[in-house]
């Protein structure tokens, strides 16, 4: 598989209103890294649930992990879903349940057994440094922690691709520096492709990468 | 507090529709118990000008249990004090046949008419006497009284549905967070609804417990007892194995299907 992620001249929007992207190509290879940039509004978070199927396109095609996202079905959209990694801005962790719990979801989903599912969510919360805080529940933690958690869960399952949706837009400089630490981590140790939505690109990331940048519904690659 | 209530409005339900199809299966084992006990004392009376057997009049009806012949011995010993004994032998000769027919079970007002038309056609046969209308008057209101319970107990189940379906979607609102995170790493629909399944079928089983231990002592209270005693009624009482398991099947089948029908229609909003 070449590219992990193909877009062309993918139309996206909301229910009949006027589109919000008209003319997006976008290619992202396996184990890039690559930025989404635009002012707030611009329509960066809707490129990116678009990848994960959460809104399908109206005009276009667009490809992830080699499966054509206009026409498919629930089932393979599950089965797409498992093989991604999402991190959203705000966490979307299950308050009800464990760090350790949460970090496990993936795996659970996956239908992997639990002494697996523990060992691994035990392996990514120490890899995030958080692992003294597996049993807490993520309302105990504060912001940066929990953005750790959802990081560690969707790292989880070794994903083909991971898509991170403003993952630093509610933290502190020095939380920020944590997590873009860690998705760095994920693309050099584990392979990953990344994907992140950010309105700033951090300027001590230490890593090649891709930048798109979106304005009046258009990608730009920038070069 | 809040979970208890939770629990509460899907127990409350199915509490009644429990009780309500216990209460009308035991109705109808009181209907059933009484049929018996008429079709013990009910009997046609055939007059006929010939000997009949029991093959002849079940090949006529099939309704036909027993056919028994009722001696005249009894009406001639009153006659004896009044005629001679030579007139008697006369009137014994030419008096018609008795019989008693029993029947297999009491029937309705359609079917008795049909068995003596049939028993009337049948040759040497004079008279039929049905005795029906004593019976028939409490046997009907039994009827009726099973017929309401009925309509009664399948309202009771369609409100009782409603309110399990409304107290899902409240349950499915309170798990809509978790449900959507897992949509969006790819459960599967089952996993999804897990925690709900789970949650009725605690409900569907507390609430058969309740059922069960109420139908399985108040037949115990003396005065109920006395009271079934003082209008000839059995009070049917709970087999807690036999009757708790159509019970829990009943329960489990209600709660099952309310999550279902409420988590397919969440599944088509889902995205």
């Amino acid at each position: 598989m070449d590219n992990v992620i193909k877009t062309v001249n993918l139309s996206l929007g909301y229910r009949d209103d006027k589109p919000v992207i008209t003319d997006c190509n976008l290619k992202i290879k396996s184990r890039d890294f690559a930025f989404i940039t635009g002012k707030s509004g611009s329509g960066k978070s809707t490129i990116l649930k678009s990848l994960y199927g959460e809104i399908l396109p109206r005009a276009g095609e667009i490809e992830v992990c080699g499966m054509d996202i206009k026409n498919i079905s629930s089932t393979r959209l599950k089965a797409l879903r498992r093989v991604l990694g999402i991190v959203f801005q705000d966490y979307r962790l299950i308050n009800e349940w464990s760090v350790e719990k949460n970090v496990m979801l993936p795996l659970l989903i996956g239908g992997f057994s639990k002494t697996i599912c523990v060992k691994q969510a035990h392996k990514l919360l120490k890899h995030v440094n958080l692992l003294h805080k597996a049993q807490r529940y993520p309302m105990e933690l504060s912001g940066g922690e929990q953005q750790r958690v959802a990081i560690a869960r969707a790292l989880a399952h070794n994903p083909v691709l991971l898509l991170a949706d403003e993952p630093t837009g509610n933290l502190d400089e020095y939380s920020s520096d944590v997590i873009w630490s860690i998705l760095k981590s994920a693309k050099e140790q584990l392979g990953t492709t990344v994907v992140v939505v950010t309105h700033k690109i951090p300027t001590t990331l230490g890593l090649e990468y891709k930048h798109f940048f979106l304005e009046s519904g258009v990608l730009y690659e920038v070069p | 507090m809040k979970s208890l209530k939770n629990h509460f409005a899907v127990i409350f339900p199915l509490l009644v529709l429990l009780f309500a199809f216990q209460f009308t299966k035991g109705l109808d084992s009181v209907v059933v118990d009484y049929e018996e006990k008429i079709i013990d004392e009910y009997s046609i009376l055939l007059v006929t000008a010939k000997d009949f057997k029991y093959e002849e009049l079940y090949t006529l009806s099939s309704k036909v249990k027993n056919v028994e012949e009722v001696s005249p011995k009894k009406v001639l010993d009153n006659l004896k004090k009044d005629i001679s004994a030579e007139n008697i032998s006369l009137i014994q000769l030419a008096l018609p046949k008795f019989y008693s027919v029993k029947l297999s079970s009491f029937p309705s007002d359609k079917e008795r008419v049909n068995i003596e038309e049939k028993l009337l056609k049948a040759k040497g046969v004079k008279r039929v006497e049905a005795f029906s209308k004593t019976y028939n008057q409490i046997y009907k209101l039994l009827s009726v009284a099973k017929t309401l319970t009925y309509i009664f107990a399948s309202i009771i189940g369609v409100i009782a549905l409603l309110l399990m379906l409304k107290q899902m979607r409240i349950w499915v609102l309170e798990h809509k967070e978790r449900m959507d995170i897992m949509t969006l790493f790819g459960a599967a629909f089952w996993m999804k609804s897990a925690v709900l399944y789970r949650l009725a079928l605690v409900d569907s089983l507390f609430s058969t417990i309740c059922v069960v231990l109420f139908f399985w002592f108040v037949p115990k209270y003396k005065l109920i007892q006395e009271f079934a005693d003082d209008i000839g009624l059995i009070v049917p009482t709970i087999d807690p194995l036999k009757d708790g398991v159509l019970l829990l099947a009943i329960s489990i089948f209600f709660a099952l299907i309310s999550v279902s029908l409420v988590m397919l229609k969440v599944k088509n909003e889902q995205p």
